[in-house]
């Protein structure tokens, strides 16, 4: 019976002693970890863009974030909230019905670079709607304006990988074709579905219009060879091939669908589903927001 | 000091945890693709082992032998924890290639194995420099395996093309993994009979 007490609290103390150390750990990094994720993100925004690492990004390219919260009013009904950047460094909480009729615009006293925290952005967003009401922070979608003409937009999205979910980023032109698909966190194999962040496989989805996602499956046949060097720009280089040639090439194998990476046909398909459900929602939403801008005349910053 | 030169030849070649002592295979075979998974793997786990290998020889005296196996991987996973969570303030570059070779350390078969049979028992140094032998050991095999996996598979080494065409793609496969393992199992064990004279057991010494 004596034995029984010294083996718990031996383990006891052996589990407490250990989840000090990682609560001490975490304390300490915490910070530092928040602001390089920060920048990582930033770095893939700018770099979906088209102005990855060593590209001069000029001076007249913004990025604004437009934060998409769903509000369950004091009644009890569920509805949207987007906190836009509007015109003069100001922002606004716009709210509307889940069919995209708006409601109402709160404007919200708090510099748009603040709400890059999560905190302080929640913090904000209570503070603006009535007493009662209660906000779940849902996604953030940048869009990005050059010079006053819209350059397109950074979409974040998840899917369930093979074994955790696949976060993702997807940036769409104007008229809603992707140009770049980005993994931002993945847990999958290494080797086998870890390969889905390899650029041969990322830029299959480039230049794929919404008409074509829509039809988009996984294939499983082995990639073209000369479609996988024309897909990874370091392999093009290695072979000789021109922008040109390049440019036929994807021309060429632009309608086909995505071709499923060896052993890793679950990854390719989540892949896939969240690129076209991610860019799919999205074309949805943002009409729905375009009208509930217009209908309330309000002077966006993008 | 011969001896812990001893000891880190033994996890290298005579105890190696892939083709002698035959643990940790589910890794060895699932992410050895190619020569630089097979390094992030080996330098992840030659980490662990050693801190964890160094923490149980000195705390050895306080954790009742009856809970050592819990204590043991409650240690693994504290060290493989502080690692993701130092890395990335560190190093974010290097992080981001070995995040995924860090979450899978938790459950690995040679490094609780090595706390047991090793560090369970001997001093701070020795269990130091035996950490050390099979993190090193447990690299050099993956290294192999992957080398020999990516140049027959893709034709390539460390990304770099070297032949120009896949010779033959199935070694990239899952089974290809088990071909090779086993053909350099083989080896040793042949290398064994020629020196010792005598038909390798299964396994290795244990």
């Amino acid at each position: 019976m004596k034995e029984i007490f010294k083996i718990t609290l031996s383990l006891t103390v052996v589990c407490i002693v250990a989840s000090l150390i990682l609560g001490f750990v975490y304390a300490k990094t915490e910070h530092a970890r928040k602001l390089n994720d920060e920048r990582i993100e930033q770095q893939t925004i700018q770099s979906l863009l088209g102005y990855g690492v060593g590209a001069k990004i000029p001076s007249d390219l913004k990025v604004y974030p437009v934060y998409r919260y769903v509000i369950t009013t004091e009644k009890g009904e569920t509805v949207l909230g987007y906190v836009l950047p509007i015109k003069d460094n100001k922002v606004a909480l716009a709210e509307m019905d889940l069919s995209g009729n708006p409601i109402k615009v709160i404007p919200i006293p708090v510099e748009l670079s603040a709400l890059a925290d999560k905190a302080t952005r929640d913090d904000a967003v209570n503070a603006a709607l009535p007493k009662g009401s209660k906000s779940i922070y849902a996604q953030t979608i940048f869009v990005a304006d050059q010079g006053g003409k819209r350059l397109g937009y950074v979409v974040p999205g998840v899917t369930q990988g093979f074994k955790s979910f696949i976060k993702l980023m997807v940036s769409l032109n104007p008229d809603f074709t992707v140009t770049g698909v980005a993994v931002t966190s993945a847990e999958e194999d290494p080797g086998l579905g870890a390969e889905i962040q390899k650029s041969f496989f990322r830029n299959q989805f480039v230049g794929k219009t919404i008409e074509l996602l829509k039809k988009l499956t996984v294939v499983k046949e082995p990639l073209p060879p000369n479609f996988a060097a024309a897909l990874d720009p370091a392999k093009a280089k290695a072979k000789g091939l021109t922008p040109e040639q390049v440019k036929e090439i994807k021309e060429k194998h632009l309608k086909d669908n995505i071709y499923a990476l060896t052993g890793a046909t679950i990854s390719s398909r989540a892949m896939t589903n969240g690129v076209v459900s991610t860019v799919k929602k999205f074309v949805y939403r943002l009409d729905k927001l375009n009208e509930a801008i217009k209908k309330e005349q309000l002077s966006v910053a993008f | 000091m011969s001896s812990n030169l001893k000891l880190i030849w033994n996890g290298l070649i005579p105890e190696n945890p892939i083709f002698r002592l035959a643990l940790s295979m589910c890794p060895a075979v699932a992410v050895t693709t190619s020569v630089e998974n097979g390094l992030m793997l080996g330098l992840a786990v030659v980490f662990v082992q050693v801190f964890s290998s160094c923490t149980v020889s000195i705390f050895k005296s306080f954790i009742h032998p009856r809970i050592r196996i819990p204590a043991y991987v409650i240690v693994i996973a504290l060290w493989v924890t502080v690692i993701d969570m130092i890395l990335p303030v560190i190093s974010p570059d290097v992080y981001k290639k070995v995040e995924l070779f860090v979450k899978l350390i938790v459950v690995f078969a040679i490094i609780i194995s090595r706390l047991e049979l090793f560090a369970s028992k001997e001093p701070l140094i020795p269990s130091f420099f035996d950490g050390l032998g099979m993190g090193f050991g447990f690299l050099f095999g993956l290294c192999l395996i992957g080398a020999i996996r990516e140049f027959f598979g893709t034709g390539q080494l460390f990304g770099y093309d070297i032949l120009g065409f896949n010779p033959l793609l199935i070694m990239v496969l899952p089974a290809g993994g088990f071909f090779v393992i086993g053909f350099i199992m083989a080896i040793f064990n042949w290398f064994e009979y020629k020196i010792t004279g005598k038909i390798p057991t299964s396994g290795g010494a244990h």
